[in-house]
């Protein structure tokens, strides 16, 4: 684990010259980042999905004139099947109604409208996603410094632990645990957290563990600070990239796992929109079969977001020259 | 022999740790809930006493530690409780779903070897070339793709008859449906319609892992290329296939099977939402209906059961690593 910030590469052992070498840390950094498209777009992506949903979710309920768990009884056909995406509500002749609601993305299982549901729904996954990768960061953060720090016995106890973490069937611990504090978004976060805190917890621990043998540790010692200060003032610091780049690559994961919880009914309650659970209201009951958008639709914006911050990791992985990866 | 003696013991402690959290969750389920397994077992129209007497068979009546050695010393005799709801014990429920379990992470796995280790390879074979993005692009598109979306969308693009040949609306021509659409068959009955009631469920589940391999593999034969052992290999004349076989292949072994031994236990969270949508009697199908059911045992049971297994395999991968590489075996830190 090499942890290269601008001071160690230009004092540094490697033989290979950079051209960006010379400049400062950050414009060497931000160089990089804007020469990688992909990460641009991944960015530009994931700032636009924040902005739809905070503020473009309720201007699309106030342009479409309904909100997301407004009900359409002619928002089906008359097998009940939901509408496929750029249509009109059912008139009272069976046909569309060109004077009735549109509906661009189509109707859900209930006649709601996907677009404002998907919108809203973002809401959900993006709080539970980030939130519970905060959480987890905090944790490994902290257990991470204190083994790699102290070393012995505690990094013994916590590295075992963090190894049997790993080893856990966390899906079905979390569905269990999700089943007994019950649905709801605070819950959701609870959950994802306490099977997510390992990744960063292992990265800290051997990035500390690194660095515990450098000089500027030995000085801050040697002048009498304490523990507690020199893990924050000196090592903390050292570890932002790698943190970063692996808080990105865990809200995705995190992201999928919130909404593999709600799609089996254990996130936010319904009928407050989600991903995960939109897509278990098409696939459950078979009615994709049907009407295959309603499972096409949310399975694709998670996707897309899941690949967005993945790419984003990606990216910042190798604008900050970290090494390795979460797995 | 002494690191097999150690590994073993390392297993033996993560065994305890998944057995005492199993545990702590089912204690956590019965409060939280507020009905005492005997109460479950019982029914709603128990008196008191009758309940008292109900949890003094089932033990739950002494303390916690108490029952949780007791728990622990029917688990090595095999015993893994008794259903309040089907009423049979639990292993009857578990051994003939694990078998489903196991047959499709084991189809699944071989899926997803067959495919990441040749993708892998060529990326790393080409670095940098549009072949290269290509697969790159692939691989994290198939990271990002849900298994619980992947599922349904492959059943209904290969299996689903009433819609065969078409997709949105678009003529493909031929019939599609080229995969039963759910079911399962032993494998004893009829291995070939075993394997072709699995080979679309182990295909959903693979593809993500697919997608995780193939960069795995990529990264790592990228890196052994610029190393003075090949360079050497190559100068005394060995050929391409060689070298990757026999030199690259050997160093890079270890690393995949490790990573192997980790994501079989990581599998069997995603095979739950394969075996739902495919109708395959396995593990994750009994989990869930168990947590919906309220039949804490089976839950245990099968949380107990599956964390064995992934550790199981955990020890299995790693003392296979030792075996193929001497360096590991020698005591180190």
């Amino acid at each position: 684990m090499s942890i290269s910030t601008g001071q160690n590469a230009a004092l540094g052992d490697d033989v290979t010259v950079d051209p960006a070498l010379g400049v400062s840390f950050r414009a060497r950094f931000m160089r990089r980042l804007l020469a990688d498209k992909a990460t641009i777009v991944a960015a530009a992506f994931l700032i636009v999905l924040l902005l739809l949903a905070t503020i473009g979710a309720p201007i699309a309920a106030a342009l479409t004139g309904h909100g997301p768990n407004q009900q359409f009884f002619n928002g089906l056909n008359l097998n009940g099947i939901p509408l496929s995406p750029l249509s009109h509500e059912i008139g009272n002749n069976g046909q569309p109604d060109p004077h009735g609601a549109f509906f661009i993305l189509g109707t859900d299982r209930l006649g709601r409208d996907m677009l404002v549901r998907l919108l809203y729904g973002a809401r959900a996954t993006l709080a539970v996603g980030i939130g519970a990768t905060a959480v987890a960061l905090f944790i490994g953060l902290m257990l991470g410094m204190i083994a790699g720090y102290f070393g012995g016995k505690l990094d013994a106890v916590i590295s075992r632990g963090i190894e049997t973490a790993m080893a856990f069937p966390s899906m079905l611990f979390a569905i269990g645990l999700a089943a007994v504090l019950g649905a709801g978004l605070i819950n959701s976060i609870i959950v994802i957290a306490l099977f997510s805190w390992y990744y960063p917890a292992r990265i800290v621990r051997n990035a500390v563990l690194a660095l515990r043998g450098e000089q500027f540790v030995e000085a801050a010692r040697s002048i009498g600070l304490g523990h507690f200060t020199i893990m924050r003032r000196h090592l903390l610091p050292q570890l932002t990239a790698p943190l970063i780049v692996y808080a990105t690559g865990v809200v995705a994961l995190n992201i999928l796992f919130e909404a593999g919880l709600s799609y089996l009914g254990l996130g936010v309650r319904p009928p407050t929109p989600d991903w995960g659970q939109m897509i278990a209201d098409g696939v459950t009951s078979d009615l994709y079969r049907q009407q295959i958008w309603v499972a096409l639709i949310p399975g694709l914006a998670l996707v897309f977001t899941t690949l967005a911050f993945n790419q984003l990791g990606d990216g910042l992985r190798d604008a900050f020259a970290v090494r390795g990866s979460i797995r | 022999m002494k690191f097999v003696v150690r590994r073993l013991l390392i297993a033996v402690g993560q065994v305890l740790l998944v057995t005492l959290l199993a545990y702590l969750l089912f204690y956590v389920i019965s409060a939280a809930t507020g009905a005492s397994p005997a109460q479950r077992v019982a029914g709603h129209a128990a008196t008191p006493a009758q309940i008292a007497r109900v949890a003094h068979l089932l033990g739950t009546d002494k303390p916690f530690y108490v029952q949780y050695v007791n728990f622990l010393g029917h688990i090595i005799h095999g015993n893994f409780g008794y259903s309040f709801l089907q009423r049979r014990p639990v292993t009857q429920i578990i051994l003939p779903a694990a078998y489903v379990s196991m047959s499709l992470i084991a189809v699944s796995v071989v899926l997803w070897i067959l495919m990441a280790v040749p993708i892998g390879l060529i990326a790393a074979l080409h670095p940098r070339t549009f072949t290269d993005r290509f697969l790159t692009i692939c691989a994290q598109v198939a990271i990002a793709t849900p298994v619980f979306w992947l599922a349904p969308i492959l059943s209904y693009l290969l299996a689903f008859e009433p819609n065969q040949g078409r997709f949105l609306g678009i003529s493909l021509g031929t019939s599609v449906n080229v995969f039963p659409i759910e079911g399962w068959v032993s494998l004893t009955s009829n291995p070939w319609q075993w394997l072709h009631h699995l080979l679309l469920p182990g295909l959903a589940l693979a593809l993500g892992f697919t997608g995780f391999y193939a960069r795995f593999v990529r990264a790592l034969v990228l890196e052994q290329l610029d190393e003075d052992y090949v360079r050497t290999a190559r100068s005394k004349g060995a050929g391409r296939p060689r070298i990757l076989r026999a030199h690259i292949g050997r160093v890079v072994a270890p690393s995949i099977i490790t990573l192997l031994g980790l994501d079989v236990g990581a599998a069997i969270g995603a095979v739950l939402f394969v075996e739902l949508i495919f109708g395959l009697p396995g593990l994750g199908y009994v989990a869930v209906n168990s947590i919906q059911n309220l039949d804490y045992p089976v839950t245990v049971g099968v949380v107990t059961f599956t964390g064995l297994l992934t550790v199981g395999a955990m020890t299995l991968a790693d003392l296979a690593v030792a075996a193929l590489d001497p360096r590991i075996r020698r005591p180190t830190t």
